[in-house]
Formats: C-alpha cells, structure tokens, sequence
C-alpha cells in the first residue's frame, strides 16, 4: 500500500511524523495518531471546525478551499490565517509526500 | 440482540434523573443491553466517539424507525453520499455566514420584541413564556415557515418528539404526531409559491432552490422543527436557572472573566438537551466484547458521555471555565447537529444577554424540575423580576 509522510508540528513546537495512506484524509490520519489539538468533532462532514491546521509546506499545490470550507474556516479558533485549512478536506495526496501541518 | 450485559432500569426514575444509572453503566458495563428499553446502550465518551463514525456498522438508515415511519426519511436516516448530497443542499441556510448576516438580527428583533412585551408583568414562565417564544421565532425564520406562530411551532415540534418516543404505540400519541406533521405540511405547502417567487436563505427555500425532491424538502423541514424548537428552548431556560443557582459563575461572565458562549457550551455538556441519538446495527460486529447483531437497536448516550469521568473532572460540576472541546453534545461524526452555530447564536450571543439585562433582578419564584433522558430539560421554571426599573 502506497503511503505519504506527513508532519505535524504541535503546540508545543514538538514534531510528530506518520506514515499516511495514499487517499485517505488528513484530519482521520490526525485522529488515527493521536495528535493533540485535532478534535475531529463531525468527522468531515463540514460542520464543526476543530480540525484547523495551518499549511506550514505543502510540496505540491493544495486543492482550493472550497465556499463551504471558506464559511467554516472564519469560525476556527484560533482566528485562521492564509495558510489555514480544515484537514478534513485535504486528502493525502501522492504528491504530497513531506506535508508539514502546524496545529495551531 | 446484542450479547452484552444486561442492565435493569426503573423508566420512571430513569426518565426523572438518568445520571445515577448512568454513572453505575460507565462504571460497570459501559456497554449495555438495557431491557426496558429494547436496545444496548453505549455509555462512555471515546465509545461513542469512535464509533459514531463507523456509519457502516452504526447506520442511521433506520426505514422502521418511528422517526422515518412518521416523518419522512430525512438527512438524519440517512447516511454516506445520500447524507452528505442533502447536508450540502440545506447549509446554505445554517451556515456560520448566514447565522451572522441573516438570522443574528431576526434573532435580535423577535426576542427584544419578545421581552418587551414580557416586562411589564413581572413574572412568567421562563419555559413556557419566554424560552419557547424566543426559540420558535427563530425557528420560523431559519425553516421559512413564516406562516406559523411560535405556539405551533411548539406544539408540532412536541407532538413530533413524542411521536418518535412512542414506543409504546399509544394510538392518542401517533394521531397527535399525525396532526403535527399535516399542520406542517399545510403550512409548506402556503409557502412554497411565495418562496418560488421570491427565494431567501430559510431551509425551505435553499432546498428547493436545490432541486431536492419534494418529499426530502418535506422530511427535512420536520427534521429541523423536531431538533431546532425544543433543544435551544431547553437550553435558554435551562441554563438561565443554572446561571441563577450558582450566582458566582453568572457574576464571572458579567465581570468579564467569562464569555456566555461558554456557559453555553458547558451547560450542554452538563445536561444535554438530546441525551440520546439511535442507530441501526447494519452487519455482525464486536466491540470490547461485545458482539452485534444486524438489527440490533443501539443508543448512542451523548448525555452520559459527556458526564464521564475519564475524559471530564468532576463531570457532576457545572463550571464554565473548564474546557469543553471532548463535548458531544451536538453529536461526534457526520451527523454532527446541522444547526449548531445558529443555536450559539440564538442562545449565547442573543437569548441570555438580552434575557438578564432587560430582566432586572430575575429570580427563581419556585421549584424547577427537570425531565427526560433521550430529550432533557426543565419543565417549568416560575420566575419574576423587577418590572419597570429601567427601560432597555
């Protein structure tokens, strides 16, 4: 099975890396590794906004944020950022290998 | 049926006050086939949490479901791209951005309107005059039934609430659920030329908007009476008699050192206004030992949850300073409440700071009890202030 990297840096600044499904979704691959601070509350049903990440390096172009995800992102806290997303969205993409996510 | 261990329960004294039985199935079987109430029951937070999601095993597709047989199939009983393709259609019209720029000042005006005309008496029911008003206005906006008064919008919502509880198969509750649906349907069926003609942000409209089919449109409508009247109504007069019954708490938000969102959300967790959501076991499956049957019935406890002792301290305390983010009282997977940031709007940013400032000196003037577990809140709720000491 095909996999990606994916880094996320915490709160306290400590990184935390996982070897990731090609195709599946960043907010349950967060779940799945016990990172702190993704919640996951409606479990990507564009709901909830407690899956906010920051896109610190994204080595290919992420998909754009859709209107829906646009309307829910002005509701995560912290305040969002340009670079903010809801994981729930982004899919782990092959040419996405080396992500960095920040949870903020 | 389910193979787990069976837990006796007293439906009177469990509807009364659920939390002593539930604390001793948390502790002991935390998943548990309880009787009296045909299903097993999943009683802790990560429990719940996890499994909610699996919407393979856990289905909300429930076709002989009180809720589907008596209502229409709606997004709720739904699950998966069918779910998801109505979810999309409807979050027009609860979006965090309409909430803001359309339904904050409906909320504004109807409840100023509403306490306005209250103050002068002195004294109410903060149920039934004052909660129940305020949460029907609002629900007339956002489901586009104009039409309707908020005395019906009520009653259809109640009679809907019991109709789904009727286990029992009371003919007098299923001909009163029947009646509840036919009033909301004729009032549909007024407005949908009106909003043909001039299309808004109400759920009515948006759907139809979407091309959904009619009997969708229909099915969701009373999805949105049956989940947005009585649980934000609960929760304005429930957490206006937790405010003043821990007097030192109301006084921390007044000074500052806490936020009515807050006490919103915590309020939800302590007493959550739907205890209970069920679910449909879709294939054979074993969790912690316990081993499923397709056709299982299963309740997901959001109201124990949220009371367990391994993911909240002192679950029992009503503290609006604590962290509230493992709360699953709007639900914790794809069926997550479609109207959550509106009732955050009706309730924190609107109902209680309007409430206790233009009702000065708002007092309890007798006993609140609570009922319930699948729904849960105060049954009454006398209360007086001071009547004209100021205008607002």
């Amino acid at each position: 099975m095909e996999t990606i990297s994916v880094t996320w840096i915490l709160a306290d600044g400590s990184r935390r890396s996982a070897e990731v499904v090609t195709g599946s979704n960043l907010m349950q691959a967060a779940l799945d590794n016990g990172i702190d601070g993704i919640v996951g509350q409606c479990g990507g049903s564009l709901a909830c906004a407690t899956c906010h990440v920051i896109v610190e390096n994204a080595p290919a172009p992420l998909p754009e944020i859709a209107p829906d995800e646009d309307d829910m992102l002005d509701m995560a806290e912290p305040e969002r950022v340009c670079a903010s997303r809801l994981s729930c969205q982004l899919a782990a993409a092959p040419e996405l290998d080396g992500i960095v996510l920040r949870v903020p | 049926m389910s193979n787990a261990p069976a837990y006796e329960i007293d439906p009177k004294a469990f509807w009364t006050d659920p939390y002593p039985d539930l604390k001793r199935m948390r502790a002991e079987t935390p998943i548990a086939y309880v009787p009296q109430l045909g299903a097993t029951l999943l009683t802790r937070r990560d429990d719940i949490f996890e499994n909610e999601k699996k919407i393979e095993i856990f289905s909300s597709d429930q076709p002989q479901g009180l809720m589907t047989v008596l209502m229409g199939q709606n997004l709720m009983r739904k699950d998966g791209a069918a779910h998801m393709a109505e979810r999309k259609a409807i979050f027009p019209s609860v979006s965090p951005k309409t909430v803001k720029s359309v339904w904050k000042a409906a909320f504004e005006k109807q409840t100023a309107k509403a306490l306005e005309e209250l103050r002068l008496l002195g004294a109410a029911d903060m149920l039934k005059d004052v909660a129940k008003r305020i949460s029907g206005e609002a629900l007339k906006a956002i489901t586009g039934l104009t039409n309707m008064s908020w005395q019906e919008m009520d009653r259809v919502s109640q009679g809907m609430i019991d109709g789904c509880a009727n286990y029992a198969g009371d003919r007098d509750v299923e001909a009163r659920c029947h009646d509840c649906t036919a009033s909301i349907d004729r009032h549909i069926d007024e407005m949908i030329p009106l909003l043909r003609e001039r299309p808004d942000c109400s759920m009515l409209s948006v759907q139809i908007q979407a091309g959904l089919p009619e009997e969708s449109v229909r099915a969701n409508i009373k999805l949105a009476i049956s989940g947005g009247q009585n649980e934000p109504r609960d929760v304005i007069a429930g957490l206006v008699w937790t405010l003043l019954t821990h007097p030192e708490q109301l006084s921390l938000i007044r000074t500052g050192g806490a936020t009515w969102l807050q006490a919103f959300e915590e309020y939800a967790r302590w007493i959550s206004p739907i205890g209970m959501s069920p679910r449909r076991v879709a294939q054979a499956y074993t969790l912690k030992g316990v081993t499923f049957a397709p056709e299982d019935r299963v309740f997901l406890m959001f109201g124990s949850g949220n009371r367990d002792e391994s993911v909240f301290d002192a679950p029992e305390k009503f503290d609006i300073t604590r962290d509230t983010s493992a709360s699953i009282a709007f639900g914790a997977g794809p069926h997550f409440c479609a109207g959550a940031w509106a009732s955050r709007c009706l309730i924190a940013e609107v109902a209680l700071p309007m409430i206790f400032e233009r009702l000065p000196d708002l007092s309890l003037a007798g006993d609140v009890p609570f009922g319930g577990w699948a729904f849960r809140g105060p049954l009454e709720m006398p209360v007086y202030w001071s009547p004209a000491t100021r205008k607002p």
